[in-house]
């Protein structure tokens, strides 16, 4: 194994070097730089740099750098961002370049004079493919449940991406289950991201300044779930001046307060937001909800500081609670996260990030104390990590990437114990595990030739189970025999994994270009839950003598093609998926408090297949995307069914049409409609009759499919008069949730007639009618 | 215990509306249903034999008549009478016919005619002992609900030895007022095993339910049978058969008996203890 690493990364390299080796190659030089926002400073992620001579060019990375090194020479360098002013900049290179690239924000008046055709396109020429990039500002323009605009909402209308539920923020990415989707906030896990059972998610817009999703073709440097990754990150603070921005809405209120520490050079951003839907329920007349409290909170806040032009530090934090109580039972729940990161660059070529992250999710569940039935529940879930990434610009036709990480899971089950004098119940704690989860990773994008790149890499990753432990022996039955008890610091199990990753780019011109990826990904951790909508219950379990970890591959195939000088992006993509020990639980299986979990898995093999069409608009009045998708998904697992069987998350047709029509300066319009076919679900084929209830008789697991799904939402926003220097603007959001009110499935009841007991009839429960909502948004800036 | 959270935070979380619906089914093969069981005192000594039907079939069930049905611990006991012809389907022991603690009893079914391609059942259940029930008491709580709710809990002595299985059932003026499987109440002693049970609430009832709610004056009877784990789980998911509520519920699956061949149903056998009181008037 060690071997074979070190010959693994000697190869990568030894590709990467030829391109330095050659002898007679002009005298080359290096431009690198930072390209920020004019306005507060902010990095620009994703940014191109495009030479117009060579027709070739970069994008910032994640912090707003970039490097490229070129021979000497003349030439027009232009960088530009969305909604940004593109800057052009001639440079007559014949020594290295440090530049500052200020991009501001556009003005509609100057719009016109871009050359547009000119434009580095990421989605034709970049060698990356199935991801999904959005700022702040397109999720923000999406009408939204109850005016609270939302992150995995505005990720759940993609190509792609199906909602496992009506207004829950589980998400299904290519067939796969919501717990193959690794959600980062700035780099740490967020293992539980739903507020109030799902219909908020725990990301809060004002401080959100990106979000990416990789639906496959999922880069080395992450790892650990087999679906997709959701990089979101946080908003760096404004380090030119202050600012204040909030929102009223009818649920709730957010407040963001950023400023420069010390003027541009550092930076601060303090953001919090609650909900205060039950501050209304004393006024109830129904005496049993008066004292009934259920809300959210939840806050984030980031420092910047840039030391000098080499080094810049950044901690940031999240905190959130979801509280519910009343008069018998209390629940809370939520996550914490903390980064420290440390960018450094170390030359012009060779940038190094370092980060640091805790991330801790929790619950409470109880009954007041005082009586005999109190008693309360604990859980959580604690991870403590290290990353290393390393950027090396090595020459014009290869960057590489590597860098290893290490996570420490800590993960207490549940402890459950009665409380007070008068309770009847002792105290139950499930085996707590533990676990150290690492990789180390290696990629190289190297262009070949004027139209060919290539990314290839590989991931290897390794997962430890640790003492102290306890591990249940099973028969081939699923019965417990005996079990092992394990002491503190002992690697009593332990799993690898290779994880090639490779992308290739075939680009006709710049105008269109042909992209093939295979992805091989492996998960060692899961989520313990075979309900559909999920609860805040989570119980995660790892890998483990009992239970083998996840594996999948992905090849994607897709034409991507620009139109009308870059304004209108589309795409094709074809996918095959594979997935080997996929999780199943056993009928009526018993998640909560048990020690046997594992006794109750079901493993087996799944694969999933679609094709997915995109239209990008980022015209000056119509903005968005329409997305046509036709996919399927199913589980292989003898235990639960013989026969394949369709996936929770298979609905074969998908069309998302989200856009936005800016009708004048100040007035906006969003719409968005979604459709779905109907979610696969079991219905009774026959009844039965035991003690007096008729109870259904089943056939084949998701042999029937819900009623289709399909939804309007609407909004329109008004804002106040643009003028420059203008401190203080607003806008007043209106919007309508499933505008044409249709009765969404959400469940499907048998229910035995309460008045005729041999009478029995299907009852739909769905969750929302029409929804319509107001929010007021400010923004007040003071620049000096 | 958890059940209970549960479903407090259906009643606030699922604010959702619900709709009666057409669906069509297809129809499946028809089964055997067995019902009932054996107690170690008179309290029930009977099994009901029923088929399946499709799922709207919207009539009473098919009965089974005519099967022979004998009961063994190892050796013949008797054979159950079938209550011809008043209610035809129901059979019965001699009764006299008491269990024994320890003992497991099997339950063997011929059928005159083949239902889901076969013609023979068996079945057998263990009588589990029970702890013994020391009082029960009463207590009207005004803040729960609407109209207040009546709670009946329970003392005893738990004995700690092995994991047991509690199935609790309430009696209002000698008259069974659990009359249905829904109305029933289960533990295990996961939370108690052998400590002092000091007034578990067992049955939660609301007082907007005219039909079955108490009274002072009302004499209240609890009857707590000690079952196999087997009739617990089954008990559970027969109640939970049906209903979906896409935050808790797993898929939904056929529940799990104790009938060979493909038969349906339960046949059990259990202990019982009983406690009374009279709701004292005020």
């Amino acid at each position: 194994m060690k071997y074979f690493t070190s010959s693994l990364f000697l190869f990568i390299l030894l590709m990467a070097l030829p391109g330095y080796a050659l002898p007679d190659n002009p005298k080359k030089h290096t431009i690198s730089g930072k390209v920020t926002d004019k306005s507060d400073g902010e990095s620009l992620v994703g940014a191109t740099v495009f030479i117009k001579e060579l027709k070739t060019g970069t994008t910032s990375d994640q912090y707003g750098r970039f490097s490229l090194t070129l021979p000497e020479g003349q030439y027009t360098i232009m960088f530009s961002f969305i909604g940004y002013t593109s800057s052009v900049q001639e440079i007559s290179l014949d020594k290295d370049f440090t530049l500052k690239i200020e991009l501001s924000t556009e003005q509609k008046e100057l719009q016109e004079v871009v050359v547009k055709s000119d434009r580095y396109d990421q989605n034709v020429v970049k060698p990356e493919m199935s991801v999904f990039k959005m700022d702040i500002h397109t999720i923000q323009k999406i009408p939204a449940l109850m005016g609270e605009v939302d992150v995995i909402k505005a990720i759940q209308l993609l190509p792609g991406v199906q909602s496992v539920s009506e207004g829950s923020s589980g998400y299904s990415v290519r067939g796969g289950a919501p717990d193959q989707n690794l959600i980062l906030l700035d780099e740490a896990t967020v293992y539980n991201a739903s507020h109030l059972m799902g219909f908020f998610s725990v990301f809060n817009n004002d401080a959100v300044k990106d979000v990416k999703l990789y639906k496959g073709d999922i880069p080395a440097n992450y790892g650990g779930r087999l679906a997709s990754v959701l990089d979101v990150r946080m908003d760096e603070g404004d380090s030119k001046g202050f600012e204040v921005n909030g929102g009223i809405g009818i649920i709730a209120s957010r407040l963001t307060i950023e400023g420069p520490i010390k003027k541009e050079r550092s930076s601060f951003i303090v953001s919090g937001r609650r909900t205060y839907a039950d501050l209304f329920l004393p006024l109830s007349s129904n005496k049993a909800l008066q004292n009934n409290h259920l809300y959210f909170y939840d806050l984030n806040a980031k420092i910047n500081y840039v030391i000098n032009d080499n080094n810049t530090v950044f901690l940031s934090g999240y905190f959130g609670r979801d509280v519910f109580s009343n008069q018998f039972a209390k629940m809370r729940w939520g996550n914490g996260t903390g980064t420290f990161r440390w960018n450094h660059v170390f030359s012009k070529k060779l940038f190094f990030n370092f980060t640091t992250v805790y991330s801790d999710y929790r619950y409470l569940l109880g009954t007041p104390s005082g009586s005999s039935s109190s008693f309360e529940w604990n859980a959580n879930l604690r991870d403590l990590g290290m990353k290393g990434d390393f950027s090396w610009y090595l020459n014009t036709n290869n960057t590489l990437h590597f860098g290893g990480a290490v996570t420490y899971h800590m993960i207490n089950p549940g402890t459950a114990s009665g409380i007070g004098s008068e309770t009847v119940y002792s105290s139950v704690q499930v085996p707590k595990n533990y676990s150290l989860e690492s990789g180390i990773y290696a990629t190289n994008e190297q262009k070949i030739g004027p139209h060919f790149i290539a990314t290839y890499g590989i991931r290897l990753s390794l997962f430890q189970s640790l003492g102290p432990g306890t591990v249940y022996h099973y028969t081939p039955n699923h019965i417990v025999i005996d079990s092992t008890v394990y002491k503190p610091w002992i690697v009593y199990n332990t799993y690898g994994g290779i994880e090639p990753r490779i992308g290739l780019l075939y680009d006709f011109n710049g105008k269109s270009s042909v992209k093939a990826s295979y992805a091989r990904t492996y998960q060692y951790l899961q989520l313990a839950q075979n309900s559909s909508a999920g609860t805040p219950l989570d119980i995660w379990f790892p890998a483990s003598p009992n239970i083998k970890p996840q594996i999948g591959d992905q090849v994607a195939l897709g034409y991507f093609r620009n139109f009308r000088h870059n304004t209108i992006e589309t795409s094709v993509e074809v996918y095959y998926k594979w997935m080997q020990n996929v999780i199943d639980f056993k009928n009526f299986a018993q998640l909560l408090l048990v020690d046997t979990l594992e006794g109750q898995v079901r493993t087996g093999r799944g694969y999933s297949y679609g094709i997915e069409f995109l239209v990008r608009l980022n015209e000056k009045i119509v903005s968005g995307w329409v997305s046509y998708t036709y996919s399927r998904s199913f589980r292989m697992i003898p235990d639960i069914e013989p026969n394949p069987y369709p996936a929770p998350y298979d609905k074969p047709n998908n069309i998302s049409v989200v856009l936005n029509f800016q009708l004048a300066k100040r007035w906006s319009i969003s719409a968005n409609w979604v459709y779905a076919t109907g979610a696969p679900v079991t219905f009774p084929t026959g009844r039965a009759t035991i003690a007096g209830k008729v109870i259904p008789i089943y056939s084949g697991r998701n042999a029937y499919r819900y009623q289709d799904y399909h939804r309007l939402d609407l909004a329109v926003t008004f804002s106040s008069k643009q003028k420059p220097n203008r401190k203080f603007s607003w806008d007043l959001n209106f919007s309508v949730y499933n505008a044409y009110n249709r009765h969404n499935t959400w469940s499907i009841n048998f229910v035995q007639d309460n008045i005729d007991p041999n009478i029995t009839y299907a009852e739909k429960i769905y969750l929302f009618g029409i929804i319509p909502s107001v929010t007021f948004n400010f923004h007040f800036k003071h620049h000096e | 215990m958890n059940k209970l959270l549960f479903s407090l935070l259906i009643l606030l979380l699922a604010t959702g509306c619900t709709e009666r619906i057409n669906v069509n089914l297809d129809n499946s093969y028809v089964r055997l249903v067995v019902d009932g069981g054996i107690t170690n005192d008179s309290m029930q000594q009977s099994v009901i034999l029923s088929k399946s039907a499709s799922y709207f079939y919207n009539q009473p069930p098919p009965m089974v008549s005519h099967a022979i049905v004998t009961l063994t611990d190892g050796s013949f006991l008797d054979t159950l009478k079938e209550d011809l012809p008043n209610n035809p389907g129901i059979y019965g022991l001699a009764k006299d016919f008491r269990g024994v603690i320890g003992k497991t009893y099997s339950l063997d079914i011929k059928l005159p005619e083949v239902i889901g391609n076969n013609a023979e059942y068996t079945s057998s259940c263990k009588i589990m002992k029970v702890a013994r029930l020391d009082s029960i008491q009463t207590e009207f709580n005004p803040d729960l609900g609407k109209n207040g709710h009546w709670l009946i809990k329970i003392y005893a002595q738990e004995p700690g030895d092995e994991m047991n299985f509690y199935l609790l059932k309430y009696y209002r003026n000698g008259v069974l007022m659990s009359d249905s499987i829904q109305k029933w109440s289960t533990s295990d002693d996961k939370y108690f095993n052998g400590s002092y049970i000091r007034g578990l609430t067992a049955f939660y009832i609301n007082n907007s339910r005219t039909w079955e709610t108490l009274h002072p004056g009302d004499t209240v009877m609890v009857q707590m049978s000690g079952i196999t784990k087997e009739y617990y789980d089954f008990i559970q998911q027969v109640q939970q058969a049906g209903y979906q509520i896409p935050f808790f519920s797993g898929p939904p699956a056929n529940v799990e008996g104790n009938i060979s061949n493909g038969g349906i149903g339960f046949f059990t056998a259990y202990s019982n203890s009983f406690a009374k009181l009279i709701i004292p008037k005020k």
